[in-house]
């Protein structure tokens, strides 16, 4: 295993780049974060338009969840890679491809939980913008949505892990992501599956549990913050 | 100041405020009371319209608040309204509390809304809290916040809903305390309350509800008198009973 990391790690990082595409681990960060900061502004915006007055727009948002929640993201990927560029007649960049299929699929995820947060919080706190004479955008932006997105963070970051996983697929719309080099490292060396496939599953583990960690820390952060409490961490 | 004309309402099929007509005097105190569910809380919500009424008229200042040409939002901006659970924002901190009606309504910059709110909570009490997180303070002191919160716009009438109620009664004071000096000062008060010592000495009217209607409505003298109307007796007889 020790010898697939020595003669691949650099591989593994960044792909080929200098002399190819970036790939690699570098690639699967780029793809993560690009596709939570692009998802991030449409959940917004589909969790208010479910939690909004019923009405057209959120016949459209509860249309669209339902729609994404019942299909795989495999087929969106396929569909995004497949069939958009005979629709508008030229082709795509993969890596570009991926990312619209990710931010699609987590809109209507991270949109339900940022919805979960804003039905979470009492009704006084709307009721008290609205006494105010706060109308509906400084109400939701200043008052609700700072407030609801605070509470659902480590939901938040939880998705950031879903989608570093969900990268991977990438793999199969040749993304030089991580799995896909790790699978060309594979056709290198084809008696080694179980190191090269242990190696990828570890980077991944690795990722997505100090992810998971942050969002822990996250989380005891936010309720001692919430109840006015300082939280003393143990010292080892 | 404040009439309301055969105001009804309706939730669903329960009618919850029965053709109430009564007037709210510039510069008065009126204190609502009554039992649980007799539409006290429903009928000052109808005030800033946080209640739609479905039948009559109520009128501010001699304008119709349901008139075609009156926007929501810029009423409510002069209706200070304070809430039983005091509802401030647990984001922001006591003086961002009392100043985001400054900033996001009136437009003015922080530099000028802070030294407004530092003197509104100076007001209140509470300038040495002015840092702190709605989290880190009593209940009394979120209630005298919340108060400072919705008088920061200068408002014509400030309308409280219970506003002792949530609150520890070693804090119920320090809140009462300032109510009677903001009545002092002549600001337009309706107060929905079970404090009957507080009404009685701050009141300039009583007004009573049961099952929606407003049953009784006098001068406080004339209230805790044997002359008040019956179901008065019998409600202050059980309040007695109960403190």
């Amino acid at each position: 295993m020790l010898e697939i990391i020595q003669e691949y790690w650099l591989l593994l990082l960044i792909g080929e780049y200098p002399h190819g595409k970036l790939g690699g681990l570098a690639m699967t960060l780029i793809i993560s974060f690009v596709s939570l900061i692009v998802t991030f502004p449409c959940a917004v915006l589909i969790a208010l338009a479910r939690t909004g007055k019923p009405g057209i727009v959120q016949s459209i948002a509860n249309g669209f969840v339902h729609s994404v929640r019942a299909i795989p993201l495999l087929m969106l990927i396929f569909w995004a890679y497949f069939a958009v560029p005979m629709i508008i007649g030229f082709p795509i960049d993969a890596a570009f491809t991926l990312i619209v299929a990710i931010v699609i699929y987590q809109t209507a995820y991270l949109g339900e939980i940022i919805a979960a947060g804003i039905t979470g919080l009492p009704k006084g706190q709307r009721e008290a913008a609205a006494a105010l004479g706060l109308g509906y955008i400084p109400t939701m932006f200043r008052i609700i949505l700072p407030q609801a997105i605070f509470n659902v963070i480590p939901g938040i970051v939880n998705q950031l892990t879903t989608i570093i996983k969900e990268s991977s697929l990438g793999s199969i719309i040749a993304v030089s992501e991580l799995s896909y080099v790790m699978l060309q490292v594979n056709s290198n060396e084809v008696t080694k599956p179980l190191q090269i496939f242990g190696i990828l599953a570890a980077v991944y583990f690795v990722l997505c549990f100090a992810l998971s960690q942050a969002t822990n820390w996250l989380e005891r952060r936010i309720s001692s913050r919430r109840t006015g409490q300082v939280v003393v961490e143990a010292v080892a | 100041m404040i009439e309301f004309q055969n105001v009804s309402k309706w939730f669903g099929a329960l009618q919850v405020l029965r053709d109430v007509n009564a007037t709210v005097a510039k510069g008065t105190t009126t204190v609502l009371c009554g039992p649980s569910g007799s539409g006290k809380s429903t009928l000052i919500r109808t005030v800033n319209r946080l209640e739609p009424i479905q039948k009559g008229q109520i009128t501010l200042s001699g304008r119709d608040i349901y008139a075609k040409d009156i926007d929501v939002n810029v009423l409510r901006s002069g209706i200070g309204f304070v809430f039983q659970q005091f509802n401030l924002f647990p984001h922001l901190s006591v003086v961002e509390n009392v100043m985001l009606p400054l900033l996001r309504i009136r437009k003015q910059s922080r530099a000028q809304a802070r030294p407004a709110a530092m003197q509104m909570l100076e007001r209140v009490g509470l300038a040495e809290k002015a840092n702190s997180l709605p989290a880190d303070i009593s209940g009394g002191q979120s209630q005298r916040v919340a108060i400072a919160r919705s008088l920061i716009l200068k408002p014509e009438v400030l309308v409280l809903d219970e506003p002792t109620s949530a609150l520890d009664p070693e804090m119920v004071g320090e809140v009462l305390k300032l109510l009677r000096e903001l009545s002092a000062d002549g600001i337009t008060m309706m107060c929905v309350t079970h404090e009957m010592g507080f009404a009685r000495e701050v009141a300039d009217r009583i007004w009573f509800l049961r099952n929606g209607t407003l049953t009784f409505d006098a001068e406080p003298t004339e209230f805790f008198s044997d002359d008040a109307h019956q179901d008065v007796r019998n409600f202050l007889s059980v309040v007695r009973k109960n403190h």
